[in-house]
């Protein structure tokens, strides 16, 4: 295996590809060469090419959860997002870019069951263990997004400019289909720069979770209020951070028999999110 | 002389009978209770800085010239038979230079009965690279189709052994007679131990003697083990446990990782370590395994339980033990009328080890649920209907207690418990508050065999001398604490020196919370022959009686006035020694020992989210004499912390058709953070128990996480009327219960 | 060869792309008080500091450390925090406790005096299975006395 410092985008990007992988905070990546999942010849760090800090309604794709956690500037859904995920030394190391990357907790996929995301046939988790699983965009694949923050910025409206685009989050991710089971929308070798997260007049982020601290999301709900209305999202319930409009949209959940409370959660938590804003 | 006695050893409830020698047969009174000078004062621990600091070497920093790393191939599956086990890539690789298949390990197997049981194994020195050899194993696999449902097992009578069967009077008259009758069924999960530190052992051929470095709960139990196995001579196996890293019941012996590096030290001629990983440690090192429990009780109108009966079912696994669910339904209550029947299923699923308390945790959830949902029933306060059956002598084994001041910790109990309407009406929105109690009944009386030694130099300094181990509770600083108390020493002037089988006697388990009611008494009898020695010296130099001589503040001390530094009398022998050997005597013949206690918990519970937050737990508990009230509060809230994991958080997932352990890592397999811990309210009675040794200790590891789980779900129940059957209490299962309470409540009201 | 600063020292290791952080302090340093509990960024027994931030040797490789500096709970043993735990009785088996010192560590650096919310969002990510949070809570409240 070898390293390499790009200190240019567009090195980063010509070093991607081809075997080779980019690191940024190394919480999601490194667990996941040591148990194969990714396989790298070369990693491509990005610390010198990848912005890092806020300025105005920008905040750099390398910018660290922690330094995010206690950024005034920052909305406060993102930044209760922020404190709520993972753990204080996981959010000292882990970017926002890389965060709104990772990969979904699914224990069959970490496991490695030659599941519906991982290329196979079948999603393992629907007919198995599946309480932490997902209640939307879940027929081919069960899993539940695990980013805090991804539902945040979603709810906020965020905008990603990549080495290549800008693009709004909503068109960051998608669901994994027969032929493309990846869920984001990022070409091979396109980095995350900088997001754009508009101010919004009030936000809030509110996380159900197993223990106090230190647990991804069973459901987490953010909510922001802008001069034409409260926009909502929510994370754990579906492959990829999941818009509603309103609580009634939980009504068109498809849940499984374990995930069935995950809709029972989710209504209280909407209900005090938009009172919250409101 | 040497005395030869016959006496019963309990360990975790598990009785036999067994030899013991007795150096001393003048007993030593026990002290009088309260505070003496070292012991029953809080003291931090004697290896704190070497803990704090990273200086303490555990076994995981075990590093010996030439050590080889070991890497385990385990069963993928639940149920399999190796076809073909082909070593041969692997021994003709020149990085690979050990490999061993169950041909030349016991501990290895060509038919796995569970996820992770070990099949073969590799060395290489460099510990990046014993993973990769690994791929150099050619296997063949047939996946066979495991049993994984307990309640099948019972059907189809895949058992570890016959069901067991108790009944005392005639529980269906009784039930008959009974004015009101209650029964549910609770289920308890797997929980998994979890020590920091993983399962671990460094083996090394010292000429004909094995080195064993191992983060164990029992050095001796770990040589028996290995010369049993491997028909070794038991002196030519030194066992070595310096510092470990928790072990919670799962460390009680080799296991395989041991036999796994022996195996491959003895192939390669070097040193070798084999350390689990996290996951591996989660698959293959033991578990508190999970119960249904189909309980009943009756009771005449005035609380008196008339019938108590329950069908248990252990989910055990493909190896391990049945536990005593049914403990605390046999021996918590004087209820003249019990029926129990205990199925142990053997099923494809990872083997149980003790933990924590084993039993009796799963089984005082479901009992003492049932007791409130009685007390509910009854419309009787729950803490009165405890004291009214209360028990006054053990009903299972018709014998005395040795001591009990339960009905004592029932009247300590009483404030916390006259919080509750406080408590009650802080409720405020969606948060409702409730509290909970929750009786507590364990073994924990220790016993024979153990011996101490110690050691007195020139310079007035004394080594307690023993092979036991400290697995983190604070055992090395209550030793030091008792011969210090013992020798008139201050406590800095004493040191432990123990976690070696070639450096000291034998030394009981630290299981069953035995160590401190097992080691104690030795460690004050060697202190006591070795006083004894001092003062006969003195005597004799000094030209003193010796009845006029104690052992005081660093001095030999006359009652007629004189005083004599001890380092000035032990100084005469210059750099020989004064050797006292002490050992533990029996348990009080015909009398039952055991540890009491109850625990209030205070909860709020988000009715509309399910959230439960335990806020406060009161702890009162009788555990005879305490030596170390800061260490003794520590484990007591530690305890409590595991029993709350285990209530809230805790649960092994097993893939439901494969029977694949999916929760083997710590960001899934949820272990209490900081940020879960209630307030913790500790308090012990301290009352030496006047038959018990000559300190009047019991042990305390385990009866604190005993009833924490029933104390909250109870407190659950008080705050929002909801029936929790099943831990954990997950938001699944919590919001399950409210739900079902909302319909009972509907169905009631009426039209 | 690679250049790590560690608690003040300067060290030139030989580390092939891939090791971690972790690894690499406890084979060639030599500096075992830094634990590897499970291996993969959950449990916070190999926290170290980087410029004075904890976080995780055992998910951090070391090629990426580059001029920060390391601080280990060998460069801590002197912080009146090891007397604060000891005294409060704060470590039960200790396998985790100098991933809490050091976490601590930090966090009393950034705020001297911590509130009992403070220390339980900052200290969420060092799990002590022996359960001795209430004297780790008692230890940061008191460090100061």
């Amino acid at each position: 295996m070898q390293l390499l410092r790009p200190e240019s985008v567009e090195a980063a990007a010509a070093a991607l590809g081809n075997g080779s992988v980019a690191l940024a905070g190394g919480t999601d990546l490194v667990p996941m060469l040591r148990d194969r999942l990714v396989s790298a010849e070369t990693l491509v760090e990005l610390k010198e090419v990848v912005p890092r800090g806020v300025e105005g309604t920008r905040i750099g794709a390398g910018t660290t959860l922690a330094e995010l956690e206690v950024d005034p500037e920052i909305p406060a859904a993102l930044r209760e997002a922020c404190a709520l995920a993972a753990s204080p030394q996981l959010r000292s190391m882990g970017t926002i870019g890389g965060n709104l990357l990772q990969a979904t907790r699914c224990w069959y996929w970490r496991l490695d069951f030659p599941c519906f995301l991982h290329g196979g046939s079948r999603c393992h988790a629907r007919e198995g263990a599946h309480r932490e699983h997902a209640i939307f965009g879940n027929e081919r694949c069960a899993s539940a997004h695990p980013s805090d923050p991804a539902a945040a910025l979603l709810a906020l409206g965020a905008r990603v400019r990549t080495s290549r685009r800008e693009l709004g989050l909503e068109e960051l991710y998608r669901l994994p289909t027969e032929d493309d089971r990846n869920v984001t929308a990022l070409e091979p070798g396109e980095l995350i720069l900088e997001l754009d997260v508009p101010r919004p007049e009030a936000s809030v982020y509110l996380k159900a979770m197993d223990r106090a601290r230190w647990a991804f999301p069973l459901v987490g709900v953010a909510a922001a209020r802008f001069a034409d209305g409260v926009r909502l999202a929510l994370a754990g319930v579906a492959p990829i951070p999941w818009r509603l409009d309103s609580e009634t949209d939980l009504d068109r959940a498809t849940p499984l028999p374990g995930t069935a409370y995950k809709v029972e959660l989710a209504r209280p938590l909407i209900r005090r999110a938009l009172h919250s804003v409101t | 002389m040497a005395r030869l006695i016959r006496t019963e050893k309990e360990v975790e409830g598990r009785y036999t009978e067994q030899w013991v020698v007795v150096e001393e047969d003048a007993a030593i009174d026990q002290w009088p209770a309260g505070p003496r000078e070292t012991v029953g004062r809080p003291v931090p621990r004697v290896d704190g800085y070497e803990r704090a600091r990273g200086q303490a070497l555990f076994t995981a920093d075990v590093a010996l010239p030439g050590m080889l790393h070991a890497a385990v191939l385990r069963s993928p599956y639940a149920r399999a038979r190796v076809r073909r086990l082909d070593l041969s890539r692997a021994r003709e690789a020149d990085w690979v230079l050990g490999a061993i298949g169950p041909d030349d390990c016991d501990a290895l197997t060509l038919e796995p009965g569970f996820h992770g049981e070990p099949v073969a194994a590799v060395a290489v020195d460099s510990p990046g690279r014993a993973r990769e050899a690994l791929e150099l194993i050619d296997v063949d696999w047939e996946e066979l189709e495991p049993l994984l449902d307990p309640e099948e097992a019972v059907r189809r009578n895949e058992l570890h052994e016959e069901p067991r069967r108790y009944e005392r009077g005639d529980a269906d008259a009784a039930f008959a007679d009974a004015d009101v009758v209650v029964e549910a069924e609770y289920r308890t999960q797997t929980v998994l131990h979890n020590p920091l530190e993983t399962h671990q052992s460094v083996c090394r051929w010292e000429g004909d003697t094995l080195e064993v470095y191992i983060s164990t709960q029992f050095i001796w139990g770990v040589r028996d083990d290995i010369a049993e196995s491997l028909d070794l001579p038991p002196d030519r196996i030194r066992v070595i446990c310096n510092f470990m890293g928790g072990g919670f019941g799962a460390k009680n012996g080799a296991h395989a990782q041991t036999f796994i590096a022996i195996a491959l030290a003895s192939q390669t001629g070097r040193p070798v370590r084999c350390a689990l990983s996290r996951r591996e440690e989660n698959l293959a090192t033991g578990n508190r395994n999970s119960t249904i429990q189909r309980l009943r009780a009756g009771a005449r109108s005035d609380g008196t339980l008339v019938a108590l009966e329950g069908e248990f079912v252990n989910a055990v696994g493909w190896k391990g033990w049945s536990g005593p669910t049914y403990g605390p339904m046999e021996m918590l209550y004087a209820c003249e009328n019990v029926r129990t029947l205990t199925y142990g299923a053997k099923l494809n699923l990872p083997p149980n080890a003790a933990f924590r308390a084993p039993g009796f945790v799963e089984g005082t959830f479901g009992l003492e649920c049932l007791l409130d949902e009685l007390a509910g029933r009854l419309e009787l306060d729950p803490l009165e209907l405890r004291a009214r059956n209360h028990a006054d002598r053990d009903l299972a084994d018709d014998r005395p207690y040795s001591s009990k001041n339960l009905l004592e910790c029932y009247r300590r109990a009483e404030p916390h418990w006259a919080r509750r309407d406080a408590v009650r009406a802080r409720s405020e929105g969606p948060w409702r508050r409730g509290v909970g109690l929750a009786s507590q009944i364990w073994y924990g009386g220790g016993g024979p065999p153990s011996y101490a030694w110690v050691r007195i130099g020139s310079d007035g300094r004394a080594t307690v001398i023993t092979a036991m181990q400290d697995i983190g509770t604070g055992t090395r600083t209550a030793m030091a604490q008792i011969a210090a108390e013992e020798l008139g020493l201050p406590l800095d002037r004493v040191r432990v020196s123990l976690g070696d089988s070639s450096r000291g006697p034998y030394a009981s388990i630290s299981a069953g919370s035995s160590t401190t009611p097992s080691m104690g008494p030795a460690v004050r009898a060697a202190a006591a022959d070795a006083a004894r020695q001092v003062i006969e010296i003195a005597a004799q130099r000094y030209h003193l009686e010796e009845r006029l001589l104690t052992m005081q503040g660093g001095k030999v001390v006359s009652s007629d006035g004189g005083s004599w530094p001890l380092e000035e009398v032990t100084g005469l022998l210059e750099d020989a020694q004064i050797l006292g050997k002490g050992a533990r005597g029996p348990n009080p013949t015909g009398m039952r020992v055991l540890t009491f206690g109850i625990q209030v918990a205070d909860v709020a519970v988000d009715v509309e989210t399910g959230e439960v937050r335990v806020e406060r737990i009161a702890a009162i508990h009788d555990v005879g004499r305490v030596i170390n009230p800061l260490g003794a509060q520590s484990q007591v809230e530690g305890g409590i912390i595991q029993g709350v994991g285990h209530t809230l958080s805790e649960e092994r997932l097993v893939d439901p058709a494969s029977g694949i352990v999916l929760t083997q890592s710590l960001d899934a397999y949820k272990l209490p953070t900081i940020a879960d811990v209630p307030e913790i309210v500790v308090e012990l009675l301290d009352i030496p128990d006047e038959h018990l040794t000559n300190l009047g200790s019991k042990g305390l590891g385990e009866p604190p996480i005993v009833p924490t789980a029933a104390a909250i779900v109870n407190a659950i129940r008080d705050a929002t009327g909801a029936d929790v059957r099943s831990l954990p209490v997950s938001r699944d299962e919590m919001l399950r219960a409210l739900r079902e309470a909302r319909e009972r409540e509907r169905a009631a009201a009426p039209a | 060869m690679l250049e790590l600063v560690v608690n003040g020292g300067r060290y030139e290791v030989e580390a092939p792309i891939g090791q971690t952080l972790a690894e690499t302090l406890r084979g060639p340093l030599g500096l075992t008080g830094t634990k590897i509990a499970c291996g993969e960024g959950h449990c916070g027994a190999c926290t170290v500091q980087l410029d004075g931030v904890p976080v995780l040797s055992c998910i951090t490789l070391v090629h990426t450390v580059g001029e920060r500096e390391v601080t280990t709970i060998e460069g801590l043993r002197d912080h009146p925090l090891v007397d604060a735990f000891v005294r409060a009785d704060a470590l039960q088996c200790g396998f985790c406790t100098p991933g809490q010192i050091v976490s601590a560590a930090a966090l009393v650096e950034a705020d001297p005096e911590p509130t009992p919310e403070r220390i339980r969002h900052a200290m969420a990510g060092n799990l002590c299975r022996c359960g001795t949070y209430p004297r780790i809570e008692e230890a940061l409240l008191t460090w100061r006395d």
